[in-house]
């Protein structure tokens, strides 16, 4: 079984920034460079690389893995929106698990354009929302908010303190874009988005680069006695329902259950998470669906402190995508960091006391994933 | 064109919808699975439920109920609707969500649940002279 095993063996970012004009390659560079030393491995080691990205040109992945080194390995672009570099992760262990490899590197990259993304292609190619401007993102999590509050009584306050302690980790974070400190009030007070969602509430898009060696748990015995390991994983696209709404990227509380089935863990045996927030109501919503409480009950349960960094079950506790920004490509290297970090002891002033099971959820327009870590 | 007929109407984005005409209704069009019933809104090729490739265009049901809601307050550029506006998940009675503009109602007072209905509205006229076609609900019987 110990060759199935696999093991987190290095992680490494870039200090993430809005219109930093940093050029990507330089950010992979930096990024993969200190995934290699944190796993205290050489670049030759690495038998295969995917780059997870989606908004840099054709040719982005050979074109990062070769500011490291010229070895010929395979190198795949992975784009799954928001949750492209958790994929590429995902993708490696699945090989590693396999047999197939012993040692991968993903690295995410995003520089994001100046100015307005241009629509591209015909008009009429464009989905009915889209040519309309009815909104879709952040319409959705808007909307699913709003049915939220309507069927358990959730207030817009409970969003606010999702957000205000996003802010509030993020200051404590020196790679997070946004690092103020705001009250409950001025979150409540910013501008409004789309109703209940306010200005402070959203993430906004930022350059950024991050880097992940991946290593087969024999393989890694040789380079760390304390291996972050792989407990489970799992990923997946929206499922049909009948009279569904479909306004959920992924099947989160499925893949969640999967997840706790694969490593033999439950809600109660994680000491740490980091869920997707593009915006705020995402906490509120992830909570529950990965039964860290029940169903209608993640608005108190975030109003009442429970996923502060000394709460019971830390969340996002380097700021998350609010407060960090969010290099889409990139951001799942992140929370994968960030989580390592957090079970190694060395998240310094947003360290939890003593974790040793983490957990990630990381979402986008295209699908969901999930993994479980431990110590 | 004939003489003597209102200018001709074009939906927006072709095959979603039928276009109201002199002494006709307008319709949203989604697809029906032959095979087992489920209904779908844009047409699907492919049922997602049983897979079949049997499928039917239909129109489906003028009126519908608020799933959910949210206030846009942010345009997009180069659409037609601008800032703020109430969008919608409309649940029609084939069991078909759709995203649509509502109108008619305040801010403060949407409810999820209210029932609505279907209607259309001209967002632009094209080179030819056409009036291009857009859908909305609003408050059943306003």
């Amino acid at each position: 079984m110990a060759e199935k095993e696999v093991v987190i063996l290095g992680v490494g970012m870039t200090k993430f920034g809005r219109v930093t004009g940093r050029n990507p390659m330089e950010m992979a560079r930096e990024a993969g460079l200190m995934a290699l030393k944190d796993a205290g491995v050489d670049y030759k080691d690495i038998q295969i690389g995917f780059c997870a990205h989606c908004n840099q040109p054709i040719g982005t992945g050979t074109d990062c893995f070769a500011e490291l080194g010229m070895t010929g390995i395979p190198v795949t672009n992975v784009e799954l929106a928001c949750a492209s570099q958790s994929r590429g992760v995902m993708l490696a262990t699945d090989m590693i698990a396999a047999g197939v490899y012993d040692m991968a590197m993903v690295i995410g990259i995003e520089k994001m354009p100046r100015g307005m993304v241009p629509i591209l292609g015909e008009q009429s190619d464009l989905p009915y929302p889209f040519l309309m401007g009815l909104m879709p993102m952040p319409g959705a999590y808007a909307m699913m908010a709003q049915r939220h509050m309507h069927l358990y009584g959730t207030k817009r306050e409970h969003f606010a303190k999702a957000a205000e302690k996003a802010h509030r980790n993020g200051s404590l974070n020196p790679n997070a874009t946004y690092r103020d400190v705001y009250t409950l009030e001025q979150v409540l007070n910013s501008r409004v988005i789309a109703d209940p969602i306010t200005l402070y509430m959203c993430s906004a898009n930022a350059d950024g680069a991050t880097a992940t060696v991946i290593c087969s748990k024999k393989k890694a015995k040789k380079y760390t006695t304390k291996p972050v390991l792989l407990a489970g994983w799992a990923g997946g696209t929206p499922i049909y329902e009948r009279g569904g709404s479909m306004l959920a990227e992924g099947p989160t509380e499925k893949l969640g259950k999967k997840v706790y089935e694969m490593s033999g863990l439950g809600p109660k045996d994680v000491n740490v998470a980091q869920v997707h927030d593009a915006f705020s109501p995402g906490e509120i919503f992830t909570v529950e669906e990965l039964g860290f409480c029940g169903k209608g009950e993640g608005g108190t349960f975030v109003w009442e402190g429970n996923t502060e960094i000394k709460g019971k079950i830390p969340i996002n506790t380097d700021g998350g995508l609010v407060s960090c920004g969010h290099p889409i490509g990139a951001t799942g290297g992140r929370m994968i960091a960030e989580l390592s970090w957090q079970l190694r002891g060395l998240a310094g002033e947003r360290q939890v006391k003593n974790p040793k099971v983490a957990l990630l959820h990381n979402q986008g327009l295209g699908g969901t994933n999930v993994m479980m870590f431990k110590m | 064109m004939a003489t003597g007929e209102g200018k001709k109407r074009v939906p927006i984005k072709p095959g979603l919808f039928r276009v109201p005409t002199d002494g006709g209704k307008g319709y949203l069009i989604g697809s029906r699975c032959k095979k087992c019933g489920d209904c779908f809104y844009p047409k699907r090729a492919v049922c997602a439920n049983c897979y079949s490739q049997e499928m039917e265009e239909v129109t489906l049901g003028t009126r519908g109920k608020i799933f959910t809601y949210t206030i846009a307050r942010t345009s997009y550029p180069m659409t037609p609707l601008v800032a703020p506006f109430i969008t919608a998940q409309v649940e029609l009675p084939e069991k078909v969500q759709v995203l649509s503009l509502i109108t008619g109602i305040d801010f403060d007072a949407v409810k999820i649940g209210a029932d609505v209905e279907l209607y259309f509205w001209k967002v632009r006229e094209d080179e030819e002279g056409n009036e291009v076609m857009a859908f909305a609900f609003k408050p059943v019987g306003t």
